[in-house]
Formats: C-alpha cells, sequence, structure tokens
C-alpha cells in the first residue's frame, strides 16, 4: 500500500496547476491509507507559467507595443552590426596605382623575363618573340612571391615550392592554376602600359582575348 | 647534421622542442596512469577523495608552479633572444617561408590540399569537431580519471588526431621542410637549389584508371569528373554503409543516427586527411608520379 | 612592532582575521580574499596532485597574467605604423634598459601558453573531464584554445620584419579560399567576390599585408583580442567551480 502511494508521488508531471491539490489531512480517505510520508512535490509558483499567458508572438491589442519594441530592440542590433562591418571596408586604398607605364619596347630582351618591376608593382613582363605578357607576381596557392630561375626557365615558389612554366602554367607543387596575366596594351607614345586590375585568367579562356598579349615586332 | 642542430637550435624553435619532450613524456605519463587504473579496476583518484583546505594544500601547490614557470621564463629570456630579422620586404619571400609553428600543421596540409580546405575548412571542422566531442561521446565511464580500457576509440581518435595530425607534423614542418618546402632528411643540407621533380598527375589519371582529367582542348573530361565523384563519395558512404550494418546493436541505437552521422563524417574526415597523404607518398616511393588531385571539378579541387 | 601593527584598526581593515592555524582562519584566508575566492575552500585530495591535473590550466592562466603584463609595458615604447614599428622594436632591443628582456618574455610566454593551452586540452580529453556535466565548459576551453592562437598569431606580424610579414601572410592568404567569402575560394567569384570586398580584405584593411595591416592586427591583439579573452575565462573558471569543481570519478570505490 505504501508503495502505491510512493508511485503516486513520483507522478509530479501529472500534476498541472488546475489538477486538485495533494490529499490533505483532513480530507476523507479510504480506510487503510496512510497518509503518505513524503509530500507530494508541487511546482513552485515562480516556476508555473502566469496564468493566461498568450506569449508575446500572440499578437493582441494588449501586447502590440511589447512586440513593436522588441522588433526596434532587434532591428537595431542587427543594423548596427551591419553598419559595423561596413565600417571595416574603408572607401579608398592607399595602394600601389594598378596602372602604370612600363617602358619602351625597347628597353626588353627577346626571351629574357624582366623583373623590374617585380618589387615595385609585383609583375614579370616577358619578352618572347612575337610580342610581350605581363603575368602578376603572386603565387596563386598562397600569395608568395615566386622566383624566376633563369637557368630552369620556370618560375619557382619559395613558400610551398609550386612551379610554372614561363608562360604561366602551373606544372608542379600544389599551386591549384597558372598565375594570372595582366592587361597589357601600348600607349599613344609607343610605351608599354600594364593595368594590374584587370586579369586575364586561364582556365576562363582569357589568355587568348586581346589584352592578355602585346604582339610585337622588332 | 650540424645544420639540423643548428635550426633545432634556432632560439624559435625552442617551443617545438620542447612540445616534442613535452607531449612525449605526457603521453607516456597518461598512459602507465591509464594502465595502473584498468589493472587495479578502480581509479588512484578515488581513494584520494577526502577533502582538504585548498590554504594551505593547494595554494602552495600553485605557488611553487608559479615560481618554477618564472623562474624558466626568466632564464629563458635572458639566455635566448627573440628574433628580430630585416625589415618588412613585400617583394623578397624567404625560402623557406613557414607560419607560425603553431600552424605548421596546417601548412604542412597545403601540401596535399587546396588553401580552401587545408586552410580553411579543416581548421573550421577542428574547432567544431572539438566543440562537439562532449556532445557526440555518449560513453559515460572514464569521467575523471585516466583509463583507457573504458573509452578505447575515443582515446585513440583524440592521440591520433593529436599527436600524429598535430604535433607530428608540426615537427615535420618545422625541422624537415627546406627550401621551397622540399622534404629534407635530419642531417641533409638545406640546399636552396635543390629541385624536386613533382610532376603532378590526377588520381583518374593513375594506373589501372588511366582517365586524363583533361581533354586535349584543356576542357574538363567527364568520366574524369563521375571518377573522382565516385571515390569521393564513395569514401564518405563507408559511414552509412557501417550504419546500415549496426544499426540494430544497443550501441547505435544509443548512439542514434544524428550523432553517428557527425561521429562518421568526422572520422572519415580525419582518415581522408591520412589517405591523401598516402596516395601523394606511396607513388613516390615506388617512383610513380605523385596524385594531386583525386576529383577536379570547375569549381573546386579535392 | 609588528605585533603592535596587527593589532590596529588598519591591520583588521584589511585581513578582517587573525593568522592562527585554524580550521576556520584557513577557510577565510579564501573566502576573504578577492583573488583567492576563486577556489573553493575545500578541494578532493587528488586536486593537489599535479600527477592529476599536470597543472596546465593553472600555467596558461599564469602565462596570460605574464603577457598583460609585458605586453602593456612594450605598449610604451611602440607604435603601430609601418613607418616606426620596425625602428621601435631596433630601439626596444638595443637601447632601452631591459627592453629585450620584457620583449623575450613576451614572446617566449606566447609560445609557452600555446603549447600549455595545447597539453591542457590533452589532460582534460584524457581524464574524460569533458563528460556531463562539464559539457559546455569544454566548449568554452576550444574557444579559448582558439583565441589564444588569434592572439598569438595577431602579436605575429607587430615587430614587422620579414619573418612577420611572410608569416602572416602564409596565414591570411588561405582566407583567400574560403568558400562562398573569398575571392578565390570555391563559388566565392560567383557571388561577386573580390579582392577589395572579401573576408581577407577585413582582416587585411587592404588587398595585401601592409600598413591598415598592421594597425588593424594591433588593436585586435591588444585591445579585442584579449578583452574576448577575458571574459571566456572568466566563464571558464566559473563553471568550473559551478560544475562541481575539479573533475573526479564519481563514486569512490575503496577496497
Amino acid at each position: 500500500m505504501a508503495d502505491q502511494v510512493a508511485k503516486e508521488a513520483a507522478a509530479p508531471q501529472a500534476l498541472t496547476p488546475t489538477a486538485p491539490a495533494a490529499p490533505t489531512a483532513g480530507a476523507p480517505r479510504p480506510s487503510g491509507t496512510q497518509i503518505s510520508p513524503v509530500p507530494l512535490p508541487r511546482k513552485a509558483k515562480q516556476d508555473r507559467p502566469p496564468e493566461e499567458d498568450p506569449g508575446i508572438w500572440r499578437m493582441n491589442r494588449r501586447n502590440v507595443l511589447s512586440v513593436a519594441g522588441w522588433l526596434g530592440f532587434f532591428g537595431f542590433i542587427v543594423t548596427s552590426t551591419i553598419g559595423a562591418l561596413r565600417f571595416m571596408f574603408p572607401r579608398v586604398l592607399f595602394e600601389q596605382p594598378p596602372k602604370f607605364k612600363a617602358g619602351f619596347p625597347s628597353d626588353f630582351v627577346v626571351g629574357e623575363v624582366s623583373e623590374k618591376f617585380k618589387e615595385e608593382k609585383r609583375v614579370w613582363i616577358v619578352r618572347e618573340k612575337g610580342g610581350f605578357y605581363a603575368l602578376i607576381s603572386i603565387c596563386t596557392h598562397l600569395g608568395c612571391t615566386p622566383r624566376w630561375l633563369g637557368s630552369d626557365n620556370k618560375f619557382k615558389c619559395p613558400c610551398h615550392g609550386s612551379g610554372f612554366y614561363r608562360t604561366g602554367i602551373n606544372f608542379e607543387g600544389p599551386a591549384p592554376r597558372p598565375l594570372e596575366r595582366a592587361l597589357i596594351t601600348f600607349t599613344d607614345d609607343g610605351q608599354i602600359e600594364i593595368d594590374r586590375s584587370i586579369k586575364f585568367i586561364y582556365e576562363k579562356g582569357d589568355w587568348t582575348k586581346p589584352g592578355a598579349f602585346l604582339p610585337f615586332q622588332g | 647534421m650540424q645544420q639540423f642542430f643548428e635550426i633545432l637550435t634556432k632560439p624559435d624553435n625552442l617551443p617545438i622542442v620542447f612540445l616534442l619532450f613535452s607531449v612525449i613524456f605526457f603521453t607516456w605519463f597518461a598512459w602507465t596512469k591509464a594502465k595502473k587504473n584498468d589493472a587495479q579496476g578502480y581509479p588512484v583518484e578515488a581513494t584520494l577523495d577526502d577533502k582538504v583546505q585548498v590554504w594551505p594544500y593547494l595554494v602552495r601547490v600553485e605557488f611553487l608552479a608559479t615560481i618554477a614557470v618564472m623562474a624558466v621564463l626568466v632564464i629563458w629570456s635572458i639566455t635566448l633572444d627573440a628574433p628580430l630579422e630585416e625589415p618588412a620586404n613585400r617583394a623578397l619571400t624567404p625560402n623557406p617561408s613557414k607560419a607560425p609553428w603553431y600552424f605548421l600543421g596546417l601548412q604542412e596540409m597545403l601540401v596535399y590540399f587546396d588553401p580552401w580546405i587545408a586552410g580553411v575548412v579543416l581548421p573550421s571542422l577542428i574547432i567544431v569537431g572539438l566543440m562537439a566531442i562532449p556532445y557526440i561521446d555518449i560513453n559515460p565511464k572514464g569521467n575523471g580519471y585516466y583509463t583507457f580500457k573504458e573509452r578505447k576509440f575515443a582515446v585513440l581518435v583524440f592521440s591520433f588526431g593529436f599527436l600524429i595530425l598535430w604535433c607530428l607534423l608540426i615537427f615535420i614542418g618545422t625541422f624537415l621542410r627546406g627550401p621551397g618546402w622540399n622534404f629534407f632528411m635530419p642531417g641533409e643540407k638545406w640546399d636552396p637549389h635543390f629541385v624536386a621533380v613533382l610532376t603532378n598527375v590526377d588520381f583518374s589519371e593513375m594506373w589501372p584508371f588511366n582517365i586524363a582529367t583533361r581533354m586535349p582542348d584543356g576542357s574538363l573530361n567527364p568520366a574524369a569528373f563521375i571518377f573522382g565523384a565516385v571515390c569521393v563519395f564513395g569514401f564518405y558512404s563507408l559511414g552509412p554503409l557501417y550504419w546500415l550494418r549496426k544499426r540494430n546493436t544497443d550501441f547505435m541505437k544509443k548512439l542514434g543516427l544524428v550523432r553517428y552521422a557527425i561521429v562518421s563524417f568526422l572520422f572519415l574526415t580525419m582518415m581522408g586527411l591520412l589517405v591523401k597523404i598516402l596516395l601523394r607518398l606511396i607513388p613516390t616511393f615506388l617512383g610513380m608520379n605523385p596524385v594531386k588531385y583525386v576529383w577536379v571539378t570547375p569549381w573546386f579541387n579535392v | 612592532m609588528l605585533e603592535a601593527f596587527k593589532k590596529t584598526e588598519v591591520y583588521k581593515s584589511i585581513f578582517r582575521h587573525s593568522y592562527q592555524d585554524t580550521q576556520r582562519n584557513r577557510a577565510l584566508q579564501i573566502v576573504d580574499n578577492v583573488f583567492l575566492h576563486l577556489h573553493p575552500v575545500r578541494v578532493p585530495r587528488h586536486a593537489t596532485n599535479i600527477g592529476y591535473t599536470w597543472g596546465m590550466g593553472g600555467i596558461t592562466f599564469l602565462l596570460f597574467l605574464v603577457l598583460t603584463i609585458t605586453g602593456i609595458i612594450l605598449m610604451f615604447y611602440y607604435r603601430p605604423t609601418a613607418q616606426y614599428a620596425y625602428e621601435d622594436m631596433k630601439y626596444l632591443m638595443n637601447d632601452v634598459p631591459f627592453g629585450p628582456l620584457i620583449r623575450n618574455m613576451h614572446r617566449w610566454a606566447a609560445h609557452a601558453m600555446v603549447l600549455t593551452v595545447m597539453l591542457h586540452m590533452f589532460r582534460v580529453f584524457l581524464t574524460g573531464s569533458y563528460k556531463p556535466p562539464r559539457q559546455f565548459n569544454w566548449v568554452v576551453g576550444v574557444i579559448l584554445l582558439v583565441l589564444t592562437l588569434l592572439l598569438s598569431f595577431s602579436g605575429y606580424l607587430l615587430p614587422w620584419d620579414q619573418l612577420a610579414i611572410w608569416a602572416v601572410t602564409v596565414g591570411t592568404n588561405m582566407a583567400r579560399a574560403t568558400p562562398l567569402l573569398g575571392h578565390e575560394g570555391p563559388f566565392g567569384p560567383e557571388l561577386g567576390m573580390m579582392p577589395d570586398n572579401d573576408v581577407r580584405f577585413v582582416l587585411l584593411g587592404g588587398t595585401e599585408v601592409g600598413p591598415p595591416t598592421l594597425l588593424r592586427f594591433y588593436v585586435g591583439h591588444c585591445i579585442f583580442l584579449p578583452i574576448i579573452a577575458a571574459i571566456f575565462m572568466a566563464v571558464h573558471f566559473w563553471r568550473v567551480r559551478k560544475d562541481g569543481g575539479i573533475s573526479g570519478p564519481e563514486t569512490p570505490k575503496k577496497t
């Protein structure tokens, strides 16, 4: 019998705030039952939700201001987060201008890779028999500056060992794709002009487009 | 050999020497403790559960540890100067150029994977995977004492990840990777003009598959694309297959599908690293060309 | 003299209890002290055993304090601009009394902290201390590990020498390859990512490691990351106490 009472006591989930309260000493009860030595657990007052609480997402006349307040609060948080992010993207950068004049074609020797602008502009100018092209000297793997190894006729990146042919095509090491080429044109006064901001990417078939290669005889 | 000692004793490399010794020591130490606990059937710590007062017993230990650490630190700082090299110059890449030592495991991964995997996806998975550990390890045993017997899988996987994939790769990246990120054995001279012949092939191009990745006109070969996809998805389908075989065991039922999916994904990814490394290394030892990619797609390569 | 001082109101107002070696005074020593009351009054004996804890968490905290102090001292002589940073380092190493010592301590303590954090994690895993009820504290610990690495990495750039700039170049270039958010990552270009608007740009403040990067890393290293780390450390220590103190076997099985 006592077991049964204990079992009842062990089922507090069945108790809802509207359920009858635990038996009290004064209530009539069948003969032979004992009052449970374990007091039946009741939810503490502060653990019960307030009666008839519709929750804030149930819109009605009473909480429209509350909902508007919360919307405004989160709206402010989101807007200021976006603003803070935007703050980290300045409008003006103090970096090297991407466009520069590289000199006259006669300054370059046929078959040579010029490292003249590597330090300042990070560009190699390659003079072939049929013309010029400009390779951007940033390894496509992780952005180190490769070295031109004339004796091996290749570019080799010191960071992770990527190797590129003089055309810029990758053939060894971890680089995922060829070096990029920059726009190369003649100015009106016959100088070579390079614009690093316009890139020609091999996998997209850009290298056959005008500007990736500057035909020049002489 | 002399050069190896020079690299070993470079001030910035000292932490890795510390790392090496402390990790080996602590692994051995934890192992003996776990062995002892497993052998006697109850943890030693359980016999030391009587309460002692923090003052003086714990504060004393902390005080002594503080003095010891400060002494080591001061002596270390007096004897070894932190390096200061030439001023920054963006046009001159030092050879080899290395990330800070604790990222060298990841940098080593860059040899085997494209940057988006090695540099972004893997670190994120490591962080998320570490955070997930308490929620996917449902084994209630081994809480609060050293043991191996009661949680073999957890200890083995974590130790493999920490000791091999993290510490060993840091060691390799620091001491055995020389100019051009070439591999040099201890004692070999770091020759900056050493040229390793690294002509890469893709997995589909290897014997016996012989499927060219690219068509003669440079476009992607669909057969190679499908082959790669089958390899990658086939590898990850080991997880679901194992589930289908074992799903009715008590353990799997307790683990649940969601937990299992996370565990198997993380575990297979970890093993995938190993597979890719072996795909690179084994052909090299056999005198063949190492594998570069398993799966080439127009957007990314694996 | 000392005895007389001990009787004054000043002394009593500071210490509030006598130093007689009693249980009560030992407890008060912990409870009444703002620094020590991080501790419980009493701990299980195995918690004082270095063989069990390896002491790595405490050493990490100590190293964090050392780094904070030496870092603040270094800030007196360091200007985070590309023009001055390297010169200030040279000045610090050659002409400032105890300058090399402070800088060395800062650097070696940073290395050591990364090491101790890793060993602390290894120990916590091997003793299964992340198991209920301490799951969340492990998560906080992982966040602290990441913050430690970020702190160390951002500090790496500040000397502005070849080592610094190339380590950071290699490190941050991985961000270019972030899927979706980097201009060379999978599906990044398709979403309109360019070198000047992707996730790497936020880190560098430019399209390459340059003067704005130095400033960003400096602010992150000296203010932003330490504050975040301090907040998470507070949570970490608090949770160690709230989750039942240091881990240990559940039910003592004495033979």
